[in-house]
């Protein structure tokens, strides 16, 4: 019986050639795109998941302030992670990780290798008992015997040590201070949140801790919230009541803190990737939103498939009442048209699997990640198994209930019983398909848009040209270095400055003024800036004057405007402020500028004077940017021989904010046309079969006298009518799921009605030509030949 | 072997009810070859298709092998029609996707013969028909001749009880035409019951009795001698 089956199936498809490859290519591009994009979301909900204990596994967030000036931090103190473990039930076990800044460079032997900031950390021995990270050589026990160790990732190693063994090796931090490598670890995972090249004691940073400073001991520093602090939480232990318990602590430990001063709460590991601390959305929007992407792509395929299928089964009708009229049960006619779509989707998945294969670097790349189509890996199974089994479900089911139920002696005589039901339900089939894809189109639309916009909106500061590099030795001797760049014809400025401007990295509360409600937490954006800052980034002072540079500088502030409104300070100027513990005065105040992420509005800020600090900042222009480097070069060579050259334009650093939105962006766009290409296709071959069925009817009508322009349009306005009935359901529902996207954003577009109406235009446009081709074809053909065929 | 009292079955459309059947009745006994004839319209084929058990009468009674099976369902119907009754139509109607061999088999398969006895019943059978050396091809590739000593082999292959034949030689020449007669002829000596529409008076003669339908009605029969 089977054998029969696949022996049917096999010869239909030879002898439709043409319907059997539209089908197999929508097919084969719905299960690969739909299995490339499910990839991509198994991945994104698998990030930290490869934890054994992953379900115990929390973060300590800390929510600083109340109100419209409240923050959520991924960090907490210090002291958070000591205290759990101490006092409070329940917690199996705590580790920290701070970032390390002591050292950008090392050396071994000749090699000079620079480490980029954040790859660097300090963590605390319970480290590699609470995370399933790896360590191939070291003790897990004592990961580090003394506080000069090092342990290493396996990538790190090979890039200081080549193929030797690493263990026991010296590396010279920043060219003077050895370390000893005394563990080797495995690279960590792609889908890993915590990432380091290095990894070194935490007592080195305890050790930090002099007994000089406002803080006495790390473990005494309540009020740095400096820590990303891990704990191991007893399975069935409430995460909110540690998240109390915590808060509690720190109250009993740091005087004059109040209940709005904030709160601890527990975030799980496997969260982190994908929701931010104050637990909006740091991904799970794009998952959720490419999730429907792929269901949306899946279902216009077998919709693809249900319509050509069931349009053909006109043709098929005489097999299927044969086959009835000798014996056939309708199980087993049921049975045979499953198994005809099984044998479809097996050619369709096998050339999915070879466009998986051929495209996975570049969509690597496109979605910046790493991920492997690898068909012994069970994870890969469990995609294309849902994939496949959900779509093959869907599009077999409908055809072969159909096809089965014919009635053989109707299905004989041409009198089939395929009345305006099956017709309706095609023409519903054809609008969900054209309604997807004309949805995708307005949600491409409008997110191309609202990246535009971020691209094109007026910052409030002029970054262009910019670049930015760290000054190590050279801050000593910022002044003549500044006098003899800006001595190049080339450089046209040159400012120093301890925050980048494209994304304000801190905020700080220790602030005071006059009227100062003592209830409000107010947070504050600090900038420490030379007296040419503002003038070269073109940031407007809308009040009272800039730095000068003089000694009494050290005491002036200028804030911005929105620092300003919110301390409800009236005319700034001259007036008294407090800032990290010292009264100064206000001397200006200037126009609001973009210091975050357009998602963000814009926060408070002060500029205090610094006449250097480790960052400088050259501006040139776009002909002459080579030789501005040049000339900067020449000055690193002379001060930072230890270090590499490196620099970087805001220009990058401002994109790099938007890097995800940018690829997610790209990967829409593909994905939409995609859609629109599948549905396409479909269109293609219903118009084709719509044109072979009228066939006679054209003929007759061309002998009555009809033009080619008159059956051209009788044979698209029915295909057209559909297109516009789904442009009208698309475009609300687009138009609110976009609206809502858009929410996110601070500054966003507006949507306007040419965006819906340019898409529907577009669909429309799309539809007439891949209809109108048949449709001519149809009405030039000669209406004798279609009159004799009967 | 079959009885039919009063039976009627109407055609309706909006507008119009046209009676293809009026209050007919009329028995075959086993073993007989009987004759359908008259004029287009008369009822022919709708007789033939519920005789078929391919459509349902919309009254009257009709008993095959002792069962009243007016009102069966269209499995059971389906589930009677493919252990009884074999099918030869004037355009032959075989399955363009399937050889020879596979069109014939496909009866065997949907009753559920195991495959060698399949193999060896369908070789019987075509060898019979004399188109064994055509077993491989498809049924485009055969003259109209061979294409409905193929239909007929089909037919008879799972050894039916019934044939009911439409027009069998209404596409072929005379002489392609008297050999399907021939071959009819045989398998009721072999004691096949053969019911045969046709509208030829030539083919008529081979049967043992003549049933001539007008609107719906029986008008006269004659018995052949």
């Amino acid at each position: 019986m089977f054998k029969n089956h696949f022996k049917t199936a096999w010869r239909n498809l030879l002898n439709s050639k043409f319907y059997s490859s539209i089908n197999i290519i929508g097919l084969t591009i719905g299960l690969a795109v739909g299995i490339l994009i499910l990839l991509w979301v198994q991945d994104e909900l698998n990030y930290d998941r490869f934890n054994k204990n992953t379900a115990q596994l929390y973060k300590v967030n800390s929510s600083i302030g109340s109100g419209i000036s409240k923050q959520v931090w991924g960090g907490a103190p210090a002291p958070v992670a000591t205290y759990a473990i101490k006092e409070v039930p329940g917690i199996i076990n705590a580790t920290r990780i701070v970032t390390a800044y002591d050292y950008s460079v090392f050396k071994y032997q000749d090699k000079l290798l620079k480490e980029d900031y954040g790859k660097l950390s300090y963590i605390d021995d319970s480290f590699f008992k609470m995370f399933s990270y790896k360590l191939l050589k070291g003790n897990v026990n004592n990961p580090f015997p003394n506080d000069q160790s090092v342990i290493i990732t396996e990538s790190t190693a090979k890039r200081f040590f080549g193929n030797a063994d690493p263990i026991g090796k010296i590396l010279l931090g920043d060219s003077k201070n050895p370390v000893v490598v005394s563990g080797l670890l495995e690279d960590f995972p792609a889908n890993s949140s915590i990432n380091a090249d290095m990894l070194f004691s935490m007592n080195v940073k305890k050790k930090q801790y002099d007994g000089k400073g406002y803080w006495k001991a790390m473990d005494e520093a309540w009020g740095n919230y400096y820590a990303q602090t891990f704990l191991q939480v007893k399975t069935g232990v409430s995460a909110k009541s540690i998240g109390e318990k915590l808060t509690q602590i720190h109250f009993k430990h740091q005087a004059g803190i109040k209940p709005t001063d904030g709160v601890f709460q527990l975030q799980p590991l496997a969260d982190i990737h994908l929701y931010n601390p104050d637990g909006s959305s740091a991904g799970i929007q794009t998952v959720k939103i490419f999730s429907i992407v792929a269901i949306l792509i899946l279902l216009i395929a077998c919709i693809n498939y249900i319509n050509l299928s069931t349009a053909r089964a006109m043709m098929r009708s005489k097999e299927v009442s044969i086959r009835k009229i000798i014996g056939a049960g309708r199980k087993q006619l049921f049975m045979q048209f499953i198994i005809e779509t099984i044998f479809c989707f097996v050619l369709a998945l096998l050339l999915a699997f070879g466009i998986i294969k051929l495209l996975m670097p570049v969509y690597n790349i496109l979605a910046g990640k790493q991920m492997y189509f690898d068909l012994l890996n069970i994870n890969v199974w469990q995609v294309i198994g849902l994939t496949v089994l959900a779509t093959l479900i869907a599009s077999s089911i409908y055809p072969a209930l159909l096809l089965s139920s014919f009635k053989p002696i109707n299905a004989l005589k041409g009198k089939l019983s395929m009345g305006a039901g099956n017709t309706t339900f095609r023409k519903v089939l054809v609008v969900c398909q054209f309604a997807f894809s004309i949805g995708l189109i307005i949600s491409t639309l409008i997110i191309n848009k609202q990246l535009n916009y971020i691209q094109q909106i007026k910052l409030g500061y002029d970054k262009s040209y910019v670049f930015s590099l760290q000054m190590h030795k050279m801050q000593d001797h910022y002044e003549s270095i500044k006098a003899e760049l800006l001595n190049q014809p080339e450089i046209t400025g040159v400012t120093s400055g301890d925050e980048s401007i494209v994304s304000s990295g801190s905020t700080t509360s220790d602030t005071d003024w006059d009227g100062k409600d003592p209830q409000m937490s107010f947070l504050i954006h600090p900038y420490g800036v030379d007296k040419d800052f503002l003038t070269m980034f073109k940031i407007k002072l809308v009040d009272g004057v800039n730095f000068s540079g003089e000694k009494s500088d050290s005491t002036h502030w200028i804030l911005n405007e929105t620092a300003v409104r919110l301390a409800g300070i009236k005319n700034p100027v001259g007036k008294r402020f407090k800032f990290h513990g010292s009264y100064g005065r206000i001397i200006g105040v200037v126009k609001d500028f973009h210091l975050a992420s357009l998602k963000q509005a814009i926060e408070p800020a002060i500029f205090t004077y610094s006449s250097n600090s480790w960052q400088i900042f050259v501006k040139t222009n776009g002909k002459t940017a080579t030789a501005a480097i040049g000339a900067v070069q020449k000055q690193w060579k002379q001060y930072n021989a230890d270090f590499p050259f490196e620099y970087k334009f805001l220009d990058e650093s401002y994109n790099e904010l938007y890097k995800s939105e940018q690829n997610t962006a790209t990967l829409f766009n593909v994905f939409a046309c995609i859609a629109v290409f599948i549905s396409c296709l479909g269109l293609f071959g219903l118009a084709t079969y719509t044109a072979q069925i009228r066939f006679k009817e054209i003929g007759i009508r061309k002998v009555l006298g009809a033009s080619v322009i008159n059956i051209t349009a009788m044979l698209s306005k029915d295909f057209l009518t559909l297109v516009l009935i789904s442009i009208v359901i698309a475009s609300p529902i687009a138009w609110f799921a976009m609206h809502k996207w858009l929410m996110d954003y601070v500054y966003r577009i507006e949507i306007n009605w040419w965006v819906l109406a340019v898409a529907g235009f577009g669909a429309v446009l799309i539809a007439f030509l891949t209809i109108s081709f048949q449709a001519i074809k149809a009405a030039l053909s000669n209406p004798v030949k279609s009159l004799r065929s009967e | 072997m079959i009885k039919i009292t009063n039976l009627e079955k109407f055609y309706r459309t909006e507008e119009v009810e046209t009676i293809a059947l009026n209050k007919l009745s009329m028995h075959v006994n086993t073993g007989e070859f009987v004759a359908i004839m008259g004029p287009s319209g008369c009822g022919k084929s709708t007789l033939l298709n519920i005789l078929g058990m391919l459509d349902d009468p919309d009254e009257g009674s009709y008993v095959f092998n002792e069962i009243e099976v007016a009102h069966f369902n269209e499995r059971k119907r389906a589930d009677l029609r493919k252990h009884n009754i074999g099918f030869v139509f004037q355009s032959f109607n075989l399955i363009d996707e399937l050889t020879v061999f596979e069109n014939v088999e496909l009866p065997l398969i949907y009753t559920g013969v195991p495959t060698a006895e399949r193999v060896k019943r369908v070789e019987e059978v075509l060898d019979k028909m004399q188109i064994m050396h055509r077993r491989n091809h498809y049924p485009q590739q055969l003259s109209g001749g061979q294409q409905q000593r193929v239909a007929i082999a089909r037919a008879v292959v799972n050894k039916p009880k019934l044939i009911l034949a439409d027009e069998p030689t209404g596409n072929l020449d005379s002489s392609n035409g008297n050999d399907v007669m021939e071959l009819l002829t045989d398998l009721n000596e072999q004691g096949t019951t053969i019911i045969m529409v046709t509208h030829s008076e030539h083919d008529a003669r081979y049967s043992h009795r003549i049933i001539r339908l007008l609107d719906g009605q029986t008008v006269m029969e004659n018995i052949m001698v």
